[in-house]
C-alpha cells in the first residue's frame, strides 16, 4: 500500500507544471505534482486469433508496427526517467526472470537486478536514437514481444560521460482494458567499453 | 518601498538562460561576464524548472547581455541562448532591508552566535525581542528575510558549522538554495518544528555536505511509511549524513570498490556451452562473408519470409550527419526524430524480399571480424536474440579510410536444416571513435585454410570464402569458378547455379578439405 500525500495547498502553483509532465526537475518519490508512472501501459492489443483472413494479415502488420512504436516510445520515456530519478522502483519494469547484460556483466532475476541498480551510481541519461520492431510471432509464440533499440549518452556520478547502445525485449501482458509491457531482456553497452 | 525612485524600478530586465539549470552558476556568470564588457551584478539568481533566471538593473547591461545571445559556447560546444525581457523590479530588491535594519539584524545575529562552537541559533527568530523592538519582521520563510540573514552570515560568519532554524514556520527552503555559497562549511542543520511538507525541499540544498540534520516536527516526517524509507529519502539529498534527528544512522556503505567492479565492462558475456557460441560465431562469419564479398541477394536464404529489418544512424546529438554516413541516413529510422507512422512503417522493411533489397543498396563493406563482440541476450527453445558490436570499413566510394562502428541485433529461430533463420534484424551505424579506428583491422582479416592462394588480394580471398559458403563447394573449386568468370561474383554464381542444375559439377567439388 503506497502512501502519497497530495499537497492540496500547492495545487495552484503546480498547475502550470502539469503541462510539462516529464520535466519535473525535483521529482522524488514524495514530490508534489504528478508522479512518474511506474508501468508501461498502452491500449489493448488487437487479438491474434480474431484476424485470420489473408486481407487481415496486411492490416495486422501495420497494427503491430504502430503498437510497437507506441509501446517503445512510452517505455523509453518511463524507463530512463525512472532510472535517473526513481532508481529504487526500476525493477518494477522488469519481469521476474528478466536478464540484464550490462557491459558484458550478466545479472539475472529481480533480486540481483535490485542490488545491481542500487550499487550503480546515479545517472543522467539522454536518449538520441530510438528504433523498434515487432518481434516475429514464431520467435515468441503466444507472447507479443517488441524489440526496442536505443542509443545516446549517459553520465554516471563520479565517472565521465559515455555514449551507449542499449536494446530491450519487451513482452506484453494483456488485460481487457490495457496492455502492460515489461522487460524480458536488457542489454547495455558503452560505445567505448573497450577503452574504459 | 520609499527608497526606490520610479525610473529605477522601470529599468529592470529579466535575463533567462533556457536550460540553464545544467550549468554551474559561477561558470555561467563568469562566462557571461568575460564575454560582455559590461560588469554587472546578477540580482536574485534562481532556477525555474530547467531555466536559469536573474535580474539586471540598467539598459546598457541588458543590451550587452542580449548581444551575447548565442555567442557563448558551453562545454559541449552548444551555443547558450540568453533571453532579455523588461521586467518589474525583482521582489527581493523591492523588499530589501534598509541599511539601518541590516545593522540591527547584524547585531541581533551576533548575539546569537556562539564563537566557540561556530554555531548560530536562530530559533524562533521572529520572536526575538530586539527585532520586534525595532519593528523588523523577521519571517524567515520570506525570501528577503532569509536572503538578508544569509548575507550577514556570509559577511560575518563564513566559518559557520552549525545552524539552528527550528521553530521558524518554514514552509519551503527556496531561500536556502544558495546556502552552499554563503556557509560552505555548514555541517549541522536543525530544521525541526517547521512546516516542511516534503523531502523535495531538501533537494534545494543539494551539494551541502551535511553530517547532522534535524527534521522532526515537520509534516514531511509523517509521510514516510517507515524509518528506513525516511532515512533513505533524506540520504538522497545528503549522502554523507551521519546523524538524523539525534540518531546515528549507519554510514553509507562506500561501495567504491564494488562500484568500479560493476562498472568494469567485459568483452564476453556468454558463459554457456561452447556449441551455442560456435553456432552463433559461425553464423556471423558466414553472414558477413557474404555481406562483404558475396552477392547480398544470396542472403535471402538466411531470412524468414516475414522478416523485419530496420536501420538507424547515430551520431553526436545536435550535430550534422557526417557526410560519410549519408548513404545510411536516408533510411535511418529514428523514432526520436520522426513520428509520422506512415513514414515509420515504410522504413521498416518487412518480408525477406524487401529486406534483401534494402541490404543490397547499402554500400559495400568490409567488416573487421576480430572486432566483433557478441552479447547473447535471450536464449529459448524457440529463438535466440543476440547483439553484435563491431567495426567495419566502406569498401567503395569516397570514404574508404573512414572506420565505422555498428551494433546489430539479430533475432533468429532454428531452421530445418540446422541453420539459423533471421526473423528480426536491427542495424545501428555510427562513425568509429579515434580509439576504435586505431584498433580496427589490426589483425589479418582472413586466414584462408588453403595456402594455395598466396597471390590473391584480400577482396579476392574474401570472395572465395563467400562463394564457398554460398555454393557449398570447397575453396579450390570456388576459386576456380571465380577465376574462370573473371572474378565477377554475380556471373560466377549464375554459372554455378546453371551447371549445378545441369548436373555438371563433380562430387569432389563439394568435398571440404580438412
Amino acid at each position: 500500500m503506497r502512501r502519497f500525500k497530495r499537497d492540496w495547498s500547492y495545487r495552484d502553483r503546480t498547475r502550470e507544471r502539469r503541462a510539462v509532465y516529464y520535466e519535473e526537475p525535483h521529482s522524488s518519490q514524495w514530490s508534489r505534482g504528478p508522479r512518474i508512472r511506474e508501468e508501461v501501459v498502452t491500449p489493448p492489443l488487437r487479438d491474434h486469433a480474431a484476424l485470420s483472413s489473408p486481407m487481415a494479415s496486411s492490416v495486422d502488420f501495420k497494427t503491430y508496427v504502430d503498437q510497437a512504436c507506441r509501446a517503445a516510445e512510452e517505455f523509453v520515456n518511463i524507463y530512463y526517467e525512472t532510472m535517473d530519478k526513481r532508481r529504487r522502483v526500476l525493477t518494477r519494469l522488469y519481469l521476474d526472470k528478466a536478464t540484464l547484460i550490462w557491459n558484458g556483466n550478466v545479472v539475472t532475476g529481480l533480486e540481483a537486478l535490485a542490488n545491481f541498480f542500487e550499487m550503480l551510481p546515479s545517472s543522467e541519461f539522454q536518449v538520441n536514437m530510438l528504433d523498434c520492431q515487432p518481434v516475429h510471432e514464431q520467435a515468441t509464440p503466444s507472447q507479443t514481444t517488441v524489440l526496442v533499440v536505443t542509443s545516446g549518452s549517459v553520465k554516471f556520478d563520479g565517472n565521465k560521460q559515455h555514449y551507449f547502445n542499449q536494446n530491450f525485449l519487451l513482452t506484453a501482458h494483456s488485460t481487457p482494458t490495457n496492455t502492460v509491457w515489461k522487460i524480458a531482456s536488457d542489454c547495455f553497452r558503452f560505445q567505448d567499453w573497450a577503452s574504459s | 518601498m520609499e527608497n526606490w525612485k520610479d525610473e529605477d524600478s522601470r529599468n529592470w530586465f529579466k535575463i533567462t538562460v533556457p536550460y540553464g539549470r545544467k550549468y554551474d552558476k559561477t561558470w555561467l556568470l563568469n562566462s557571461i561576464r568575460s564575454h560582455c564588457n559590461v560588469s554587472f551584478t546578477p540580482v536574485d539568481f534562481h532556477y525555474v524548472r530547467k531555466h536559469a533566471q536573474f535580474f539586471v538593473k540598467d539598459f546598457s547591461t541588458a543590451s550587452a547581455l542580449k548581444a551575447a545571445n548565442y555567442q557563448i559556447r558551453d562545454e559541449d560546444n552548444q551555443k547558450i541562448s540568453i533571453l532579455v525581457n523588461p521586467s518589474f523590479v525583482s521582489h527581493s530588491v523591492l523588499n530589501e532591508f534598509k541599511s539601518e535594519q541590516m545593522e540591527q539584524l547584524k547585531i541581533t545575529i551576533k548575539k546569537r552566535y556562539d564563537v566557540s562552537q561556530k554555531s548560530l541559533n536562530l530559533q524562533n527568530f521572529h520572536l526575538d525581542p530586539d527585532l520586534v523592538g525595532h519593528d523588523i519582521d523577521m519571517i524567515l520563510n520570506r525570501k528577503n528575510c532569509m536572503a538578508a540573514t544569509l548575507k550577514i552570515i556570509e559577511e560575518n560568519f563564513p566559518e559557520l558549522l552549525s545552524l539552528n532554524l527550528c521553530n521558524n514556520k518554514l514552509y519551503q527552503l527556496d531561500g536556502l538554495s544558495d546556502i552552499i555559497q554563503k556557509a560552505p562549511k555548514l555541517k549541522i542543520l536543525n530544521l525541526s518544528n517547521n512546516e516542511l511538507k516534503s523531502a523535495s525541499e531538501l533537494e534545494k540544498m543539494k551539494g551541502l555536505k551535511l553530517e547532522e540534520l534535524w527534521l522532526e516536527g515537520n509534516p514531511m516526517c509523517d509521510t514516510f511509511s517507515d524509518q528506513a524509507t525516511y532515512i533513505s529519502a533524506i540520504r538522497d539529498s545528503f549522502p554523507k549524513l551521519l546523524c538524523l534527528d539525534g540518531q546515528d544512522i549507519s554510514p553509507p556503505i562506500t561501495l567504491q570498490i564494488e562500484v568500479s567492479e560493476i562498472m568494469k565492462p567485459c568483452k564476453e558475456s556468454y558463459k554457456g556451452p561452447d556449441t551455442l557460441k560456435n553456432l552463433i560465431l559461425q553464423f556471423l562469419q558466414e553472414y558477413y562473408c557474404i555481406f562483404d564479398y558475396g552477392d547480398r541477394q544470396g542472403l535471402i536464404t538466411a531470412y524468414h519470409d516475414d522478416a523485419c529489418f530496420s536501420l538507424t544512424v547515430s551520431f553526436k546529438p545536435e550535430g550534422q550527419v557526417p557526410s560519410s554516413l549519408g548513404k545510411y541516413s536516408k533510411s535511418s529510422r529514428n523514432l526520436k526524430k520522426r513520428k509520422d507512422p506512415v513514414y515509420l512503417l515504410k522504413l521498416l522493411n518487412h518480408t525477406k524480399r524487401d529486406v534483401i533489397d534494402s541490404l543490397s543498396v547499402l554500400p559495400k563493406t568490409q567488416h573487421d571480424f576480430s572486432s566483433f563482440v557478441v552479447d547473447l541476450c535471450v536464449q529459448t527453445e524457440k529463438m535466440l536474440c543476440f547483439s553484435v558490436n563491431g567495426l567495419f570499413k566502406q569498401a567503395e566510394g569516397m570514404s574508404q579510410a573512414q572506420v565505422y562502428a555498428f551494433t546489430r541485433i539479430f533475432i533468429v529461430i532454428p531452421a530445418n536444416n540446422s541453420s539459423l533463420c533471421i526473423v528480426n534484424d536491427q542495424l545501428s551505424v555510427r562513425e568509429a571513435s579515434p580509439a576504435e579506428t586505431q584498433r580496427a583491422f589490426s589483425t589479418p582479416v582472413y586466414t584462408p585454410s588453403s595456402s594455395s592462394m598466396p597471390t590473391l588480394s584480400q577482396e579476392q580471398q574474401g570472395m572465395v570464402q563467400a562463394f564457398s559458403v554460398q555454393s557449398k563447394m570447397n575453396l579450390q573449386w570456388s576459386l576456380k569458378c571465380l577465376e574462370d568468370n573473371e572474378w565477377n561474383y554475380t556471373i560466377a554464381a549464375q554459372v554455378f547455379t546453371m551447371f549445378k542444375a545441369e548436373g555438371k559439377i563433380p562430387e569432389e567439388a563439394f568435398k571440404q578439405s580438412s
